[in-house]
């Protein structure tokens, strides 16, 4: 189950448009409000949070939640529960370096906004709460986009089940897309209808 | 007790001796030859590394086994396919509803113990291919919890089975029918025995003496527990590549170790400081 299944819509691009369909697996999601000349997305084989072989929670950028114009960001992170593996100690929801409480998990969490939350599925075990699966879930109204939990959830750490979208019901389009010009890694890329199949782009309803 | 790489062989190529795009599983029989299976093939080398034979399977393999009457058995999508040391196909175990994705395979007496990652327990069965029962199904999460889809074990001198449980961050002992005897391990970063993570230890062996050999994913790691799960020591993780996950193990008659390198696609060697266990 993903956690926002009408949002699962995936933009199949061919091979046209040259390096921006180099894309890497992450899909890539649109929306109603997509603007029809093109829209901004996030390159997850550019981003240093999402894309493979860079790892460490310390290497996390916030450029994402610290340089776009719109307050809070217009990037969000969205677990997909389809790959989250509801570990009993996600390292994106805990700060695993920090002190281990009597209950044998860690006592901090890594998300600086408090944004994630994590709930037992099914009963709990009350004598071995580590004999459960627990769901990680994202709230919208306080994740700023900063990637820090993307960075923890990537393989082989995690599952690299959270990911990183631009929302395109926040993003105004202002077309010099600030994050563009300041992201390290070029990982901003503004892709128009035309590279979608059939030249339509394929809408979900964030 | 120290353990250092004595060798690495295999790699990622396109010889007769590599592996072009995977490395899953390894197993090793009494002879001490050393079995890996990747790229839908088996392929056998002696303790050099150098390559003895190899041959086809019909589906990806993830993990062999060798019987004590060389059987060597690979854990498929599906099903299990059994060969004779010459590599013939003896004939194929196809249990859809319990052999859905075979991890880790294991035998006492008569009995063959058959790990479904996507059921997350462990089958048992006879020699004859006939279901037994079920080991680690029973239990409020029915079943191990193995976020990373792979499940590994193995059977010690008494019938005891010794499963990693990767959520759990514990090694959990099973009787073959079924019953919890113990466990040991628990979630930390900061001591070498703990194990860190989201998910850990991925992969198990044992030592002839029984001592408990596993591997860890980020950072990629191999420790050493004695039996009572008492940390012993660990290798890594510089010797491999950072991105490695289930990283299976087998340990020889010499007590040498023998570990994948799931990216790089090689077979890593270490020994005991001092000879053999
Ligand atoms: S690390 Fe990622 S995949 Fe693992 S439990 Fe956390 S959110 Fe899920
Ligand atoms: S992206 Fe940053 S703010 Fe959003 S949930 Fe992850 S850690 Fe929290
Ligand atoms: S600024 Fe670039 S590298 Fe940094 S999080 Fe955003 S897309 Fe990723």
């Amino acid at each position: 189950m993903n956690e926002e299944p009408t949002r699962r819509d995936v933009l199949g691009y061919g091979a046209r448009g040259a390096g921006l369909l180099v894309l890497g697996s992450t899909a890539f999601y649109l929306t109603k409000k997509a603007h029809a000349k093109g829209v901004w997305v996030i390159d997850p084989a550019k981003c240093i949070n999402i894309r493979l072989g860079t790892t460490g929670i310390d290497q996390f950028c916030d450029k994402c939640a610290t340089t776009c114009v719109i307050p809070l960001s217009a990037v969000r992170a969205v677990n997909d529960f389809s790959k989250c593996g509801r570990c009993c100690i996600c390292p994106a929801y805990f700060d695993v370096a920090s002190d281990i409480g009597r209950d044998g998990l860690p006592v901090r969490k890594l998300c600086p906004r408090d944004a994630i939350t994590r709930e037992a599925i099914g009963d709990v075990d009350p004598d071995d709460p580590l004999n459960n699966f627990y769901e990680y879930t994202i709230d919208k109204t306080k994740c700023n986009g900063c990637g820090k939990c993307v960075m923890a959830c990537k393989e082989p750490a995690g599952l690299g089940s959270i990911r990183l979208e631009i929302r395109y019901d926040l993003c105004t389009d202002c077309n010099r897309c600030a994050i563009s010009t300041a992201c390290p890694e070029d990982a901003l890329a503004r892709i128009t209808r035309d590279l979608a199949p059939g030249g339509k782009a394929v809408e979900s309803s964030h | 007790m120290q353990y250092r790489q004595v060798s690495v062989f295999a790699g990622k190529g396109t010889g007769a001796d590599r592996f072009a795009e995977t490395l899953y599983g390894i197993g090793i029989d009494a002879a001490d030859l050393i079995y890996a299976v990747g790229d839908s093939e088996v392929k056998v080398f002696d303790t050099q590394g150098r390559l003895q034979q190899r041959w086809a399977t019909e589906k990806p393999g993830y993990c062999v086994s060798i019987s004590a009457d060389r059987t060597v058995y690979v854990g498929e999508i599906g099903q299990v396919e059994l060969f004779d040391a010459g590599g013939r196909r003896k004939t194929a175990w196809t249990d859809p509803e319990r052999l859905g994705f075979v991890t880790s395979i294991g035998f006492f007496g008569d009995n063959v113990f058959i790990a479904d990652a996507k059921d997350r327990c462990i089958r048992r069965y006879n020699k004859s291919g006939e279901w037994i029962n079920n080991i680690g199904k029973d239990n409020r999460t029915k079943g191990f919890l193995i976020p990373n889809g792979y499940l590994d074990f193995a059977v010690d001198k008494e019938g005891v089975l010794h499963v990693a449980n990767p959520a759990k961050h514990r090694i959990e002992r099973y009787t073959m029918n079924d019953e919890l005897l113990g466990y040991f391990g628990r979630f930390g970063t900061r001591q070498p025995e703990d194990f860190p993570g989201c998910c850990n230890p991925t992969n198990l062996t044992l030592t002839r003496q029984g001592d408990v050999v596993v591997t860890e994913k980020a950072a990629p790691r191999l420790k050493f527990y004695d039996r009572s799960g008492k940390f012993l020591t660990f290798v890594g993780p510089e010797l491999f590549d950072p991105n490695c996950k289930n990283m299976d193990i087998a340990v020889d008659s010499q007590g040498r170790v023998y570990v994948l390198d799931t990216i790089r696609l090689n077979i890593h060697v270490f020994a005991c400081e001092g000879g053999a266990d």
